[in-house]
């Protein structure tokens, strides 16, 4: 059965000050609370976040930026690791962070698409057997067989999300919607999106798009500074009981 | 300390079973490295060849050195790979600093696509060292087997340098600069092209005290004089050893934290 049981989810990491020898890099991160002096700083990016997600389920995840949605998707996809608290995941989980991270601008698109399959953890015989689906709905025709960097940005975007689609995980993370190519192929790319929504098992969405959250998802959580500031079904959220961004 | 290594050999058994995505990847790299040249990776051949001749030929420092033709054309080799390993390992993480960030592929799998390139490119020095040996009238005997072994632990040494440097890179940006600068000059405080033959003085601190010689002994030795140099193998593996002791202990500890330092 799929789901996910996030409890008291923290995430705290050390700010590094880097060894360098070159001035100090005064940046400083996007999100989450800040604690501590000098050299020895913490930053806070998520802190006691529960929730409790079943088959069938929607998440939109709100928040103004640097509440820690990202950071989250990222804590179930399991690049970070939590500090504290617990994830309990069962389900396949794919991730749609960045469409066009891994693609190679000298290899052509087919070789691309390979290479993606791999990287995805695909056998060859499913990049095999998914290769025409993907080469067709990205529309690209003759052009698969030419180098990635000769694409205009619409036709990259377009490869890039066919390949990005084509697989059909039981748990499905996006941080935010993806835009790719003209209106006729957006409109596509919507449709293509709420067919695997309706077959994933569990998608959990970051979005600072209300309509679409609203036309898409039945739960919500909302993230504060790294804090959830509400967690519940989506029409108590959006009836005033929980939206503030 | 053994559940830190108990993580680190989890991660590099998940990168060994991804072996079709960083051989693929390695392959690639190589590629887009050559891909609008005419003579595409042969460019490696002769920048190998192009380095031996100039030793052999113009600094003909080998007066003293019998065979130095085999002498330069395996000290060349092995300190190519072991240059070129270490270099490109200190901006590892930082290259791959998006997959890092988006994707869950064991760190091992970016060693490995850097151990195989690595290793493909030393491929077309060894072509050339083979050619060299060949026309130098070097005979091939059984020791030189021995020296197959020692590229064996070469080798096996590579991925342990490159997870340590990679996490020297990520933490220590500087340290790029520095180690580019210390293989250079290395290339000429290294016994590549030059031996020390008695006398002590600073060429012999520098042969003695670097651990580079002993690995270039390694291989040279079986090949040119038809011994085993057995305090190097034993001075070698255990170099090999620690650098795997630390190597495992850094991405036990390191593996999920770094992603915080890019």
């Amino acid at each position: 059965m799929v789901s996910i049981r996030a409890e008291n989810l923290s995430l705290t990491y050390r700010l590094r000050q880097k060894l360098t020898l070159a001035p100090r890099d005064k940046r400083m991160p996007t999100g989450g609370r800040i604690v501590g002096k000098g050299r020895t700083r913490f930053v806070t990016a998520l802190d006691g976040v529960s929730f409790e997600l079943k088959a069938g389920d929607r998440l939109g995840l709100v928040g103004p930026n640097g509440a820690g949605k990202t950071t989250l998707l990222k804590v179930l996809y399991g690049v970070f690791e939590p500090t504290s608290g617990s994830v309990e995941i069962n389900g396949r989980v794919d991730a749609l962070f960045n469409i066009r991270l891994g693609f190679r601008p000298e290899a052509t698109g087919r070789r691309n698409i390979v290479l993606r399959g791999l990287i995805n953890g695909w056998s060859e015989q499913e990049i095999e057997a998914r290769m025409e689906e993907i080469i067709e709905f990205s529309e690209l025709g003759d052009f698969i067989d030419l180098p990635f960097k000769s694409y205009s940005q619409g036709m990259a975007a377009r490869l890039a999300f066919s390949v990005a689609t084509s697989l059909e995980p039981e748990i499905l993370l996006m941080d935010e919607w993806i835009g790719a190519g003209d209106p006729a192929f957006q409109e596509k790319a919507k449709k293509r999106m709420a067919e695997r929504a309706e077959k994933a098992g569990i998608i959990v969405l970051a979005s600072h798009n209300h309509a679409l959250l609203k036309k898409t998802c039945n739960k919500m959580l909302e993230l504060e500074k790294g804090s959830a500031t509400f967690f519940g079904m989506l029409g108590e959220f959006f009836d005033g009981k929980g939206c503030k961004t | 300390m053994f559940a830190t290594i108990k993580i680190a050999l989890k991660d590099i058994h998940a990168g060994l079973r991804m072996r079709r995505v960083w051989i693929a990847l390695a392959h690639e790299d190589i590629g887009d490295q050559h891909r609008r040249t005419a003579l595409g990776p042969l460019w490696l051949l002769i920048n190998y060849l192009a380095f031996a001749g100039t030793f052999i030929f113009v600094f003909q420092r080998g007066a003293s050195i019998p065979n130095y033709e085999a002498y330069v054309a395996t000290g060349l080799l092995v300190w190519f790979y072991i240059m070129e390993t270490i270099s490109q390992s200190v901006s590892l993480f930082v290259r791959e600093e998006s997959f890092i960030k988006g994707t869950t592929l064991p760190l091992s799998v970016y060693v490995m696509r850097l151990a195989t390139q690595s290793v493909i490119r030393a491929g077309y020095a060894f072509i050339g060292c083979l050619a060299i040996l060949v026309i130098s009238g070097t005979s091939l005997t059984v020791m030189w087997a021995w020296s197959a072994l020692a590229i064996v632990l070469i080798l096996a040494t590579a991925p342990a340098a490159i997870i340590l440097f990679a996490f020297l890179g990520a933490y220590f940006p500087d340290s790029q600069f520095i180690v580019s600068n210390l293989t250079r000059i290395g290339m000429f405080l290294t016994p590549v092209f030059w031996a020390y033959t008695g006398g002590g003085g600073v060429r012999s601190t520098f042969y003695y005290s670097n651990p580079f010689t002993y690995f270039l002994e390694i291989v040279r030795i079986p090949i040119l004089s038809g011994d085993v140099p057995v305090r190097s193998f034993i001075l070698c593996g255990a170099i090999t050893a620690s650098l795997w002791a630390v190597a495992l202990l850094l991405l036990g500890r390191l593996r999920k934290q770094v992603v915080f330092v890019l």
